[in-house]
């Protein structure tokens, strides 16, 4: 049993990893203004007993990687009733990149989809 | 399981070590300003739950520091090479690093706090002195109570706008938690709670010192600061304006031939005070954080 969940929590790192990119893309593109790495987690996380997507603190490294790679640009806001807050929010280049890679997960998807599914044909 | 959000700082740290300091610094932060915001809305929730309560399901939910660690390294590992090198300062030689002070935000920013501590010593330090005797002296009379509370939260306020201070200027995080987190505390509990929180006690004496810590900084620092510009200028000074440097006594103008290597000397103490503002910032901001934030 401790062998099943250690393959699912693998299987589900795995996943996560090229996927999670993509997702804060996404809710990066979708928000109306710039977003901290808190409220991003918060929006991400599952109500059920389901193994969550990932862990909340592994999304930071992947927002700074972004951001690095200028598909996101941050600044910093000194928050006077907490600690100072990193707002993101996308580039030109992002919104582009989300379009390009939100084809391929459209095209990797149907593939499983249809392999899952049993169809040899696709 | 970390009990506490410093103890998981603490163990995230061990567990990049090696890392880029730059890679550490962000992981910190981000972990710190994450887990700082989710345990002050937990504790505004449900008021009645204790720090090390709180603070195990958000851990859960942020992953352990080995985890976290391994996901900045895994990002570390796929940074392009040109990158890396660019955020690697220690490559620079040590000459680049000696004058390159000069070009760092954090050096002129713990000059800066140095010179304003002139201000903000006399003031906090004042107050804190001044204030606390008279209120002290007060509580012989039933008014003296509320006048202790009022100036014990004083200082509170002092101590978060020094807070501010010193993480804007030396680059310190000092995070601040609600004063109160039960808000429908009555008068007489909250003055209970800055009586007990040895939080209050600790302000009281950090504002205090600063008085005299501020007048050494400030001083000292201005002093290094004006004799380094003088020191260039020294040709100019005694040579133009004919304005004796006083380095042999009163009235007294340094030889001429001495005046380059005067000049020299300014060139190499401009930089050593910015290292020194630098080392100051570092000692005092870490002083300041242990005072002046709730542990």
């Amino acid at each position: 049993m401790a062998y099943t969940a250690d393959a699912n929590k693998k299987f589900q790192k795995e996943l996560n990893s090229g996927s999670a990119s993509l997702v804060l893309l996404s809710i990066l593109a979708h928000a109306d203004e710039p977003m901290y790495g808190y409220r991003i987690a918060k929006l991400m996380e599952v109500d059920d007993e389901s193994v969550p997507m990932m862990k909340q603190g592994a999304l930071y490294p992947v927002l700074r990687s972004l951001e690095s790679s200028r598909l996101l640009e941050s600044y910093v806001d000194p928050s006077v009733s907490g600690p100072p807050r990193r707002y993101y929010k996308i580039t030109k280049s992002g919104l582009e990149t989300l379009k390009t890679w939100t084809k391929i997960w459209s095209q990797t998807k149907a593939f499983v989809d249809g392999i899952l599914e049993g169809k040899t044909d696709v | 399981m970390c009990k506490d959000v410093n103890e998981y700082l603490a163990k995230l740290k061990k567990e990049l070590a090696g890392c880029d300091p730059a890679l550490i610094q962000d992981a910190l932060s981000d972990a710190e300003g994450h887990l700082r915001m989710a345990l002050d809305e937990v504790l505004s929730d449900k008021p009645s739950l204790s720090e090390p309560e709180a603070v195990v399901p958000i851990i859960e939910k942020y992953g352990s520091p080995k985890e976290i660690a391994s996901a900045y390294r895994a990002i570390e590992s796929r940074t392009s090479p040109a990158l890396a090198v660019s955020r690697t300062k220690e490559m620079r030689s040590f000459w680049a690093r000696f004058f390159g002070v000069l070009a760092e935000p954090k050096a002129w920013g713990a000059f800066f706090y140095m010179l304003l501590s002139l201000v903000t010593g006399i003031v906090f330090g004042g107050w804190a002195i001044l204030a606390g005797i008279i209120s002290l002296c007060t509580l012989v009379f039933i008014i003296g109570i509320p006048l202790v509370g009022l100036f014990l939260l004083s200082i509170r306020g002092i101590a978060l706008l020094e807070g501010r201070i010193v993480e804007a200027l030396l680059g310190i995080r000092m995070p601040n938690r609600p004063l109160f987190l039960d808000a429908n505390l009555s008068w007489k509990e909250m003055f209970m709670v800055l009586i007990k929180e040895s939080l209050t006690w600790k302000s009281l004496l950090y504002a205090a010192l600063q008085f005299p810590l501020g007048l050494i900084y400030s001083l000292g620092i201005f002093l290094l600061f004006a004799l380094s510009l003088s020191f260039i200028g020294s040709p100019l000074l005694e040579l133009v304006f004919h304005l004796p440097l006083e380095l042999f006594g009163p009235e007294a103008f340094t030889p001429v031939w001495l005046l380059p290597f005067v000049s020299i000397a300014g060139f190499f103490l401009l930089p050593l005070t910015f290292h020194l503002a630098r080392w100051v910032g570092k000692v005092h901001g870490k002083y300041a954080k242990s005072m002046l934030v709730r542990a």
